[in-house]
């Protein structure tokens, strides 16, 4: 559906991005995923047409759009601060770009209830200004705006960011039933990665102008392929001489091995590391302890099963098997 | 093929608007100033030959320090009186818990409405040497010089009370923008209320005060309707005078006038430097996440709140005092009004609408009877006239400024930190280091003859004198204009433009339809504060005084001058009274349309017209 070649970005002597090749299929939910400065959203405006690329090309079904201009690309947008009009009522809003088209009154009308009906905006919300809005319904307004000229993709540029907590997790089941309903080809722009982890079809993680993974959630998180994405992508601990040593690993590499591969018990048929409970963080549904092992303070995680809890200074066995651990060259 | 044409369009635009920039920058701005500045320069001896330093050696052999001296004086006197009344006001009304606060800051805002010559016109009313107020105090303390309203004393006293307006709005602002955790802090670490004032809230406030005093310094340095009609020498009234004068009546009057034009600008832009370099150091932000708001403070000594309330309240009653008596007056015959005695019992309109014969006795004891002599501020041609050419020369003014910023702006914005956008807003902002007086000045005598660009006319010329006054209006006015408009392009989401844009908006559609909406609340207010400043202006209008320029402030000078003259125009200043209420009114429906109605966003004026709704549907009894 979207096909970027070798795109290359410069802002004078400086290299926004270097050589991205990104493939996005239909119906496809993709994700950029990234610390803040590292080009997704360079990325994005790359393919909305904000941005022309110093280098390489834009395809869209098969056609090159580098140089078609933004509102000819088809392309729907959500902004990171929605970009609602506030001069304007919710059903103008999502009504502008009909008005542009120039459709019929009676069919911008017809359009604007469709989609408002679909977001779950009532009459009474459409004749409202958004300042009067929530943030949630406040984001279902700039998706139906972004939706209702039937755009071949839609973007959005961290939607989610300006929410509460709470708010955030559900809009975010929302915003993926909403994307399965439509069945719309959709590439997401987040630095959060849990929200990439669970809304993805596919995800691609940049750092610094350069893609450095692109894959499922699963491949991203359980297989990173640098020890970048494997720092970026959840918590994890980075094992000290004393343990590698001890596993026989390779000494001209770092090693990883994330929280919940770690495993805790009082007594162990494996031969495993003396460990003692330094602290614990209670979060219900599971515990997170730090416990130390040859010198080093290892976080684990383990589900809380209201039998197996761990105290403060008590001896445990931690078990850390090697096909757990995650090794990266030493630059 | 399409292309080409949209690249030829655009280059013509560009190119128009280049050419009718540039000729409007240097036609208006940059030339009629240059001419003053050689003009002091080229000054020609009694020999006919050209002499560059004879009005400076003039400016030190004559009086015309003295007038420098004076404007300095006043100016540094005004800074002291001006902060502290400024001070206090704000103080007593936002920070100290004062009974009657409320009522306190509306008696002290007056001058929000009430400004200007009509202010001026209103304090020599009361305070001349028979004037109501002074009349009372003599009675109080006899030994009173009764002449103690004019001069530098009158000019001082009423600028001072004249001048609390920004105090008022901007300190105000400030203080009330002050972290109460803070103060909170401050007591608990053991601070006594005035230490908590003196080095926590007063070290927050003094970013904005400097400004302010910078701001009551110019003012001090520029002033003209105060001492024009109050009577002191300062360096404005002198540069009109001298600006009307010929050089058979005195030596080169204009170059003199010239000089001093450039003396004042001299001390404008040094002053206005130090103001910006002290701004671009920053203000004090507060760094709290969870700001408190500001609770009043309560004077715990008997003594001090006793003190502090006496001192609010005679506050209140000086600013008071002469808006209630104008109010008053208005309504009183001429009988009341000359004698400045009020008749409780006689009230009439007369000065408003409508009017009445007037009979007197003449020296030879004959009754004679002038007919129409006493007429209303709305059935005197002149002061009709006045009302009309203000209003219309005004809102002209005002829509052109507004025009010409919010296109400036809207380019200096699409070529962002580039060169052309700050050459644009130097231009712009030109006005701003110059004093009014100068520009005005300038503009008398450059357009006093005929100037090529403006097809040969003489724009000082009868009634080519209003197209004179339009421009000085408009170029005076645009530095304000590009502040206030250009913060309001600020406001607005640049992804509100990609927005529109992406969803196929013209760069004309997306500037009409969604940014112009944006800024339209900006614009219209500061159409309406430039409206009401100019519609009252003094300073312009007695510059460019001509009989077909006469302005709506130069006609109520004139109210106060004409007064009973052979029985003609008996009660001009009952209507000067009544102009003033009009002024008072004018200025109080555009503040509120400002800062009340325009301040309010789609959601709330539709929450509005909700509640109207409802209201309507409860007194008609129908359903919504």
């Amino acid at each position: 559906m979207i096909k970027l070649n070798n795109i290359f970005v410069k802002f004078g002597d400086f290299e926004a991005l270097r050589d991205i090749n990104v493939h996005v299929k239909e119906g496809q939910f993709y994700t950029f995923l990234g610390p803040s400065g590292c080009g997704k959203t360079t990325t994005l405006r790359t393919i909305t047409g904000f941005i022309e690329p110093s280098s390489g090309s834009v395809f869209m079904a098969g056609n090159d759009i580098t140089h078609v201009p933004i509102e000819k690309r088809n392309i729907g947008i959500v902004f990171q601060s929605y970009a609602l009009f506030p001069t304007m009522t919710v059903y103008d809003n999502i009504a502008f770009g009909l008005k542009i088209k120039k459709l019929s009154k009676p069919d911008i009308d017809r359009k604007v209830r469709d989609i408002a009906a679909k977001v779950d905006l009532s009459d009474e919300q459409l004749a409202k200004a958004v300042s009067q809005l929530s943030g949630g319904q406040q984001q279902r307004v700039a998706i139906a705006r972004a939706l209702v000229t039937s755009p071949a993709i839609i973007c959005m540029d961290e939607p989610l960011s300006n929410l509460d907590a709470k708010l955030r997790v559900q809009l975010r089941n929302e915003l993926k039933s909403m994307q399965k309903e439509f069945g719309i080809t959709t590439i997401y722009v987040t630095h959060d990665q849990e929200e990439a982890l669970t809304l993805s079809d596919c995800i691609s993680v940049f750092n610094k102008g350069v893609i450095e993974q692109t894959g499922t959630p699963n491949d991203i998180y359980n297989h990173s392929q640098t020890e970048f994405v494997a720092n970026f992508i959840g918590d994890i601990n980075k094992l000290e001489e004393a343990i590698t040593e001890s596993l026989r690993l390779n000494e001209n590499q770092n090693h990883f091995i994330r929280l919940e591969r770690i495993h805790v018990e009082r007594k162990s048929t494996y031969d495993g590391f003396e460990g003692v409970i330094a602290s614990q963080e209670y979060y219900g549904l599971y515990i997170k302890y730090y416990i130390r092992v040859k010198g080093q303070i290892l976080k684990v995680i383990e589900k809380n099963d209201g039998v197996n809890i761990y105290n403060p200074g008590e001896n445990v066995k931690v078990i850390i098997r090697p096909e757990d651990i995650m090794s990266y060259a030493k630059e | 093929m399409q292309k080409s044409n949209s690249f030829d369009a655009g280059f013509i635009a560009k190119i128009f608007g280049l050419v009718l920039f540039l000729y409007l920058f240097l036609g208006f701005m940059v030339l009629p100033c240059l001419n003053t500045l050689t003009s002091i320069f080229t000054t020609r001896n009694v020999q006919g030959n050209i002499d560059p330093l004879a009005v400076v050696r003039f400016f030190w052999a004559g009086t015309m320090p003295l007038f420098v001296w004076n404007s300095l004086k006043l100016a540094i006197c005004l800074v002291f009186t001006v902060n502290v009344v400024g001070i206090s006001i704000v103080l007593l009304t936002e920070y100290f818990d004062i009974k009657g606060a409320a009522v306190l800051r509306m008696g002290y805002m007056t001058t929000l409405i009430y400004s200007g010559v009509a202010l001026v016109t209103g304090y020599q009313f009361l305070y001349d040497s028979n004037g109501m107020m002074t009349t009372w105090l003599a009675q109080m303390f006899p030994m009173m010089n009764r002449q103690w309203f004019s001069g530098f004393n009158a000019v001082l006293f009423t600028m001072t009370f004249a001048c609390t307006s920004n105090h008022a709005l901007f300190l105000r602002n400030a203080i009330r923008g002050i972290d109460y955790n803070t103060v909170e802090a401050a007591r608990n670490l053991g601070a006594s209320p005035f230490r908590v004032l003196f080095s926590v809230v007063m070290p927050t406030l003094l970013p904005t005060l400097f400004s302010l005093t910078v701001m009551t310094f110019i003012t001090g340095l520029c002033a003209m309707s105060a001492p024009t009609l109050l009577g002191y020498n300062s360096i404005n009234p002198e540069i009109v005078r001298l600006a009307g004068s010929s050089s058979a009546d005195e030596a080169f009057p204009q170059a003199r006038a010239a000089l001093l034009s450039v003396i004042l600008a001299m001390f404008t832009v040094i002053l206005l430097s130090v103001l910006n370099h002290y701004e671009r150091k920053g203000h004090y932000l507060s760094v709290s996440k969870t700001k408190a708001k500001l609770v009043k403070q309560k004077i715990h000594s008997k003594f001090w709140n006793a003190l502090a309330h006496i001192y609010a309240y005679v506050l209140f009653i000086i600013y008071m005092t002469p808006v209630v008596m104008i109010v008053l007056f208005s309504f009183q015959n001429y009988p009341a009004i000359r004698s400045k005695m009020l008749n409780v019992k006689d009230w009439t309109l007369v000065n408003y609408f409508g009017t009445q014969n007037y009979e007197y006795m003449t020296s030879r004891g004959r009754l004679r009877t002038r007919i129409g002599s006493i007429s209303g501020v709305f059935s005197n041609s002149d002061a009709v006239g006045g009302i009309r050419l203000s209003f219309i020369m005004s809102a002209i003014a005002a829509a052109l400024a507004c025009v010409i910023v919010v296109l400036a702006v809207s380019y200096i914005f699409r070529h962002r930190n580039k060169m052309r956008a700050l050459v644009t807003e130097s231009c712009l902002l030109f006005p701003w280091l110059l004093p009014t007086i100068l520009i005005c000045y300038s503009f008398r005598i450059f357009f006093n003859r005929e100037v090529w660009y403006v097809f040969g006319n003489n724009l000082y010329w009868r009634e080519n004198v209003r197209i004179l006054i339009v421009m000085a209006y408009t170029v005076t006015k645009l530095p304000f204009a590009l502040r206030m408009i250009k913060a309001a392009f600020y406001a607005i989401d640049d992804e509100l433009e990609d927005a529109a844009k992406n969803l196929g908006a013209s760069p004309v559609y997306t500037f009409l339809k969604v940014k112009l909406p944006i800024i339209l609340p900006s614009v219209l207010a500061v159409f309406a504060l430039n409206f009401n400043a100019l519609f009252t202006e003094y300073d312009m209008g007695a510059t460019f005084q001509s009989s077909y320029g006469k302005t709506y402030a130069m006609i109520i000078q004139n109210m106060t001058m004409e007064e009973g003259r052979e029985g003609y125009n008996i009660n001009a200043s009952g209507r000067r009274c009544a102009s003033t209420v009009f002024i008072m009114i004018v200025s109080g429906i555009i503040l509120y349309l400002v800062y009340g109605v325009g301040a309010r966003d789609l959601g709330e004026r539709l929450e509005a017209r909700k509640k109207w709704r409802q209201r309507w549907a409860r007194l008609t009894g129908k359903k919504l």
